[in-house]
């Protein structure tokens, strides 16, 4: 049976990986935005349907990652709801 | 260089640059997070923002899949211009993200007047002692005779390649040793950072991406190696890691101690590596990419 002091040292540990995960979402959307002004100065004028689907998935990776972002803090908040009635 | 080249290889660079790494190590990092949280939850009604964890992961993978998708479209267009074979096709670096050093200007400042302060004592310490002398079936090792504290390892790719080299030499006390001698959030790192390597290593050593099928030849290859040096673990812990390298959907099972996935897994990467003839400083970012093999008898 683990203590509560060792549920509230697992629940931090776990807050201390979702924060290492929030670093790197931040960090690839911040390369996904280089990538994008990239492509645009590059590709600027073509109609070929790869250079559009490229477009189209880069945003949507960027999208996605705003997602993930937004559930991790919901995460957090619960967690730290939790250990808040420990 | 013409101009048609100029761009190929301007659009190469941006493909080579988008950050699967950095996505990989976020999902890895989430996974661990929500292992870490299942455990507490056994003891809780609360879902203590699993479900939440849940869906950022997922997030997660539909991002890498899009990134994929970009450089597909992106190979596509290069093909299109005729200049796809010019290109050499860089070596996958996404295993290595994870095993990346922190950068020291990425981490939080410490609040005024805390700079000199000692870290609070880890409350995690014994729990995961207790759990390696089981996995292990190794004692920590006695307090130092002048009752310094011990030297910890705090960095957990380090520890890795600790591990692998313990692995590499059959030594299961000097395993038992570097397991023990790091807290517990290093040895806990261990479950984000060994996902991507396991599978690259794995790859190298069927020859080809790990998929369903070799499941069994996995096992055959690393699971005796495991258990010998882990005769604790539980058999659940080692086929979820191989199902996950398999990409293939693990058994149904109770939420398993953290430290279990986190120290067989590192494990695993060990036998890996020992299985290809590979150093365990081949793990170091720095070191070389080891030549891939067309496929070693496993």
């Amino acid at each position: 049976m683990a203590s509560v002091a060792e549920l509230r040292a697992a629940v931090d540990a776990a807050l201390q990986q979702v924060t290492e995960g929030q670093a790197a979402i931040q960090a690839a959307r911040e390369k996904l935005g280089e990538a994008q002004q990239s492509l645009a100065a590059a590709l600027d004028g073509s109609a070929n349907d790869a250079v559009g689907a490229a477009h189209a998935s880069l945003s949507q990776a960027d999208q996605q990652l705003e997602e993930c972002f937004g559930a991790t803090l919901l995460a957090v908040e619960q967690a730290q709801t939790y250990t808040a009635t420990l | 260089m013409s101009l048609l080249q100029e761009l190929g290889a301007q659009l190469r660079a941006t493909s080579d640059e988008l950050p699967t790494g950095l996505v990989t190590v976020a999902m890895e990092r989430l996974r661990t997070a929500t292992e870490l949280l299942n455990w507490v939850r056994q003891t809780s009604v609360d879902p203590i923002g699993v479900p939440q964890l849940g869906n950022a992961t997922e997030h997660a993978e539909h991002a890498a899949a899009a990134l994929r998708l970009t450089q597909d479209a992106i190979a596509a267009y290069l093909a299109a211009l005729g200049l796809a074979a010019d290109a050499g096709t860089p070596p996958d670096q996404d295993w290595k993200a994870g095993l990346e050093k922190k950068d020291k200007q990425d981490e939080p400042a410490p609040a005024p007047g805390q700079e000199e302060q000692q870290p609070p004592p880890e409350q995690l310490g014994p729990w995961w002692r207790e759990r390696v002398e089981k996995l292990t079936g190794e004692a920590p090792p006695p307090p130092q005779a002048n009752g310094a504290p011990p030297e910890r390892t705090a960095d957990t790719a380090e520890l890795l390649r600790r591990v692998a080299a313990g692995v590499r030499s059959g030594d299961r006390a000097r395993l038992g040793r570097d397991l023990h001698g790091v807290n517990a959030a290093t040895g806990l790192g261990l479950s984000a950072v060994t996902p991507p390597v396991l599978r690259r290593l794995a790859g190298d050593l069927l020859g080809h991406e790990p998929g369903p099928d070799d499941l069994q030849r996995l096992r055959g290859a690393a699971g005796g190696r495991v258990k010998s040096l882990l005769p604790g673990t539980p058999p659940a812990t080692l086929d979820t890691l191989l199902a996950r390298i398999c990409r293939t959907p693990p058994a149904e099972q109770a939420p398993a101690h953290p430290a279990d996935s986190a120290v067989t897994a590192s494990v695993l990467t060990g036998v890996l590596l020992a299985r290809l003839g590979r150093d365990p400083a081949t793990l170091d970012p720095g070191a070389p990419e080891p030549l891939r093999p067309r496929g070693v008898d496993a």
